[in-house]
């Protein structure tokens, strides 16, 4: 059974009582648990409000009678945001608590479901795997973007999520924090064996990290391709980005995106 | 847009037109405590003291503008020696501090034992109260100034009043106006207290009147009316201050 | 109107971050200078201003008000009222801006009718005040009560709604009640801008406070004010004046030091140091 099951997906946006733009009709499509799966379009295309449906955040639209449409977290459909799904989102200085410290604002998932001495074990590990068991007591304000941002997938990761969604976590990172962070996604990815749903609208980082990448484009939006990264793991910044099998599918994407030239 | 925060600006009235139709129901006119809403408009006009009613705004407006007036060139004038100078902004904070924590209320009496029940002592207690905003925003504004642009006119050699006048007191101005802004609701407020406590002349004296002879309708309309001044000045302070906005676009 | 209250002259002369740590000579000289002269001016006489007391004659008039007089009942009076009403207008305040800022139904219906109310300064109240409650404490404290809760209302208002969403989402992809909610997330979030409406509504409530004392609750340091201007002492009326801004400055920097207690460092960054 799939981890997500999304089947003729329709959502709108807009203010409480302004006009509704309908930004996804007809989207449909897969994740196996375990696997690693971009999600990438042009900005402001829907890539955030898809992810915000997965996470339960956002309500879809009904379809019209007759259409079978639903989105399934886990067999289950999704109403409210679901148990062992994390959501990491691109602003992280925001969704920090900057009153907190760095272990506190870890530890907040787990407040009233662990014991103190369990939590402090949840949080060590969690800052340990994103590399930052050293800023134990630190306050966000302290860390530089790149730390904030580990802060909050060391949030996430701390409820030992089933599955993972990332709206554009790097996009506000130069290029060698993106790198490191990268990198650091995917030796967590490897040691958890988390599903992630990964949002991004840079077509390199999406075939870096993939088993697969989703191509969401259209007025209103739908999935348009599912291309397979058939990249070995452990994946390197420098050799797979070279490899045949990167740079094959990183043409495909940027045929669809772009078309053929 | 526009449309939906018109209808949020409506739909929020709600509770007052309540309250006021719950107290027009109930109300009785000559309920010492609560008149009802409709018996305000008339009470203006008993006893033939409507005719007391338009000498009394004008004599409001005339003291707020004054004191505003007297604040703003007052608080321009000490702000930017502030401002320039740090010397002079450590020797006389303690004492201007000391003057700014005096509650204008409590200076009134002073002031009518000092001055007497006239318009100056008025406007010397508005002015008093109002030019703490202005001359806290015009130093401060003072302080944020850009240097290159000091520097600029140093370079072209201008003369100090020249610098003054084209170069500072222009980049000044948002501040300053901001200053304003915020000491206008100030300045009617004052004046309207000090009306209501020496009964000189304006809106507050009449208030006060009403209030001593036991005409509560009255007293209410007196208060509408103290808000419809405040609102019309406040209105008036904000178009001038976009006015002045305007003609910077593209400024910092 | 926020920057109004967190800016000082001494302040605003951009002395930097160490200021306060600083003691500052040259102010005190130059306010021992201004009282010498004021004292010369009315010791011979210069200044022809009838009334004017000179500081020697208010130094007496504070040892006499504050040893036989009646300075210490009247002190407590201004004090205890003014804490006690802002209290309570602090609590109805802060319930009443929680419940506006995070139910937008509630503020749709309603945030038009507070703006218009708001509009109305709570002074021109007093007479309405006192036509209904007369010359007494509860007039007093119903008025401290209803200036004070407008500032906290709107500052918390506008605390709770400039909320960042990704922090209200946060709170609900962790599925927290609303209790916990409001306990963990907005509050925090909302505090800096609570205590900026409390600060402001602590200022006002002591300018009410003395208001009513001197026009209707004949007692607290307002009255003492208008006896001794009935009496027409001056010297007295000056140490009212004086212990009624002495008060504002103390309350203020006392609340001011609670905050910067129980905040943390990181939130404060919006309440400068002043």
């Amino acid at each position: 059974m799939a981890e997500y099951e999304c089947l003729n997906l329709r959502a709108e946006v807009g203010s409480r009582r302004g006009a509704q733009r309908l930004v996804l009709d007809g989207v449909s499509f897969e994740v196996g648990a375990g696997e690693f799966v971009s999600i990438m379009g042009r900005s402001g295309i829907g890539k955030t409000t898809l992810l915000r449906v997965m996470a339960g955040l956002h309500e879809p639209t009904a379809n019209s009678p007759g259409t079978d449409s639903m989105v399934r977290f886990g067999g289950e459909a999704v109403a409210g945001p679901p148990e062992g799904v994390s959501l990491v989102f691109q602003d992280y200085t925001s969704s920090l608590l900057p009153w907190r410290s760095v272990a506190r604002n870890v530890e907040l998932p787990l407040e009233g479901r662990l014991s103190k001495a369990e939590r402090q074990v949840r949080v060590g590990e969690a800052l340990e795997m994103v590399g930052l068991a050293d800023r134990y007591d630190a306050q966000p304000f302290e860390l530089s973007g790149g730390m904030q941002q580990r802060v909050q997938l060391a949030r996430a990761l701390a409820s030992r999520p089933t599955a993972l969604l990332m709206d554009e976590p790097f996009g506000a990172l130069d290029a060698v924090t993106k790198a490191e962070l990268e990198d650091q996604l995917l030796e967590i990815f490897a040691a958890t064996g988390t599903t992630v749903v990964f949002v991004t609208h840079d077509i390199e980082e999406a075939v870096y990290l993939s088993d697969r990448v989703l191509v969401l484009d259209g007025s209103p939006a739908k999935i348009v391709a599912d291309i397979p990264v058939d990249s070995p793991r452990p994946r390197s910044q420098m050799h797979t980005r070279e490899s045949p099998n990167f740079l094959r599918a990183r043409h495909r994407v940027h045929e669809v995106i772009f078309g053929t030239q | 847009m526009t449309q939906r925060l018109r209808l949020d600006s409506l739909t929020g009235l709600l509770p007052l037109v309540l309250l006021l139709s719950v107290w027009q129901l109930i109300g009785d006119p000559d309920s010492p405590f609560f008149p009802a809403p409709s018996s305000w408009w008339p009470a203006l006009f008993t006893l033939g003291q409507g005719d007391k009613i338009i000498p009394a705004i004008l004599d409001t407006v005339r003291t707020f503008g004054l004191g505003l007036l007297g604040a703003s060139i007052l608080g321009v004038a000490l702000g930017l020696s502030i401002g320039v100078s740090r010397a002079v902004g450590r020797a006389v904070g303690p004492t201007f501090e000391f003057a700014r924590a005096l509650p204008p209320a409590a200076i009134v009496p002073v002031a009518t034992l000092l001055l007497g029940f006239d318009e100056t002592m008025k406007v010397v207690v508005v002015v008093l109260a109002a030019v703490w905003p202005i001359l806290l925003n015009t130093s401060s504004g003072v302080q944020e100034l850009n240097p290159v642009l000091l520097d600029t006119a140093r370079s072209i050699r201008l003369s100090r009043m020249r610098t003054l006048f084209a170069v500072l007191l222009p980049s000044v101005m948002p501040a300053i106006v901001l200053g304003v802004r915020v000491a206008t609701p100030i300045a009617l407020v004052i004046t309207l207290l000090v009306e209501y406590l020496t009964a000189v002349n304006g809106v507050g004296a009449l208030v006060g009147e009403a209030q001593r002879t036991f005409q509560p309708a009255r007293v209410y309309a007196l208060i509408v009316i103290a808000g419809l001044l405040s609102l019309v000045v406040n209105a008036c302070v904000r178009s001038v201050e976009n006015a002045v906005q305007r003609r910077r676009v593209g400024d910092s | 109107m926020g920057r109004n209250e967190e800016q000082s002259i001494e302040g605003a002369s951009g002395d930097g971050p160490n200021r306060r740590n600083r003691s500052n000579p040259l102010g005190v000289v130059v306010i021992i200078a201004i009282a010498a002269i004021w004292e010369a001016l009315v010791r011979f006489s210069i200044a022809d201003v009838q009334f004017l007391p000179a500081p020697s004659e208010i130094v007496v008039a504070a040892q006499e008000e504050i040893v036989g007089g009646e300075f210490v009942g009247r002190l407590v009076h201004t004090v205890g009222v003014t804490v006690l009403g802002w209290g309570i207008a602090a609590v109805v305040g802060v319930g009443l801006g929680l419940l506006l800022g995070l139910w937008p139904t509630a503020y749709r219906y309603s945030m038009t009718s507070f703006e218009v109310t708001r509009a109305i300064p709570p002074i021109t109240f007093v007479p309405a005040a006192l036509l209904i409650f007369g010359f007494s404490l509860k007039m007093e404290l119903v008025l401290v009560i209803y200036g004070g809760i407008w500032p906290v209302l709107i500052n918390t208002i506008g605390g709770v709604r400039s909320i960042a969403p990704e922090l209200r989402d946060v709170g609900t992809m962790l599925r927290l009640s609303t209790p916990e909610t409001i306990r963990k997330i907005v509050l925090p979030a909302a505090l800096p801008s609570v205590v900026v409406g409390l600060r402001l509504g602590l200022s006002l409530c002591l300018v009410l406070a003395v208001v009513a004392e001197m026009v209707g609750n004949p007692a607290g340091l307002g009255n003492g004010l208008i006896s001794a201007r009935q009496a027409l002492q001056p010297a007295r009326m000056f140490v009212y004046v004086m212990a009624a801004g002495l008060v504002g400055v103390v309350l203020n920097a006392g609340l001011r030091a609670t905050a910067q207690v129980l905040l943390p460092d990181g939130a404060l960054k919006d309440i400068s140091a002043t």
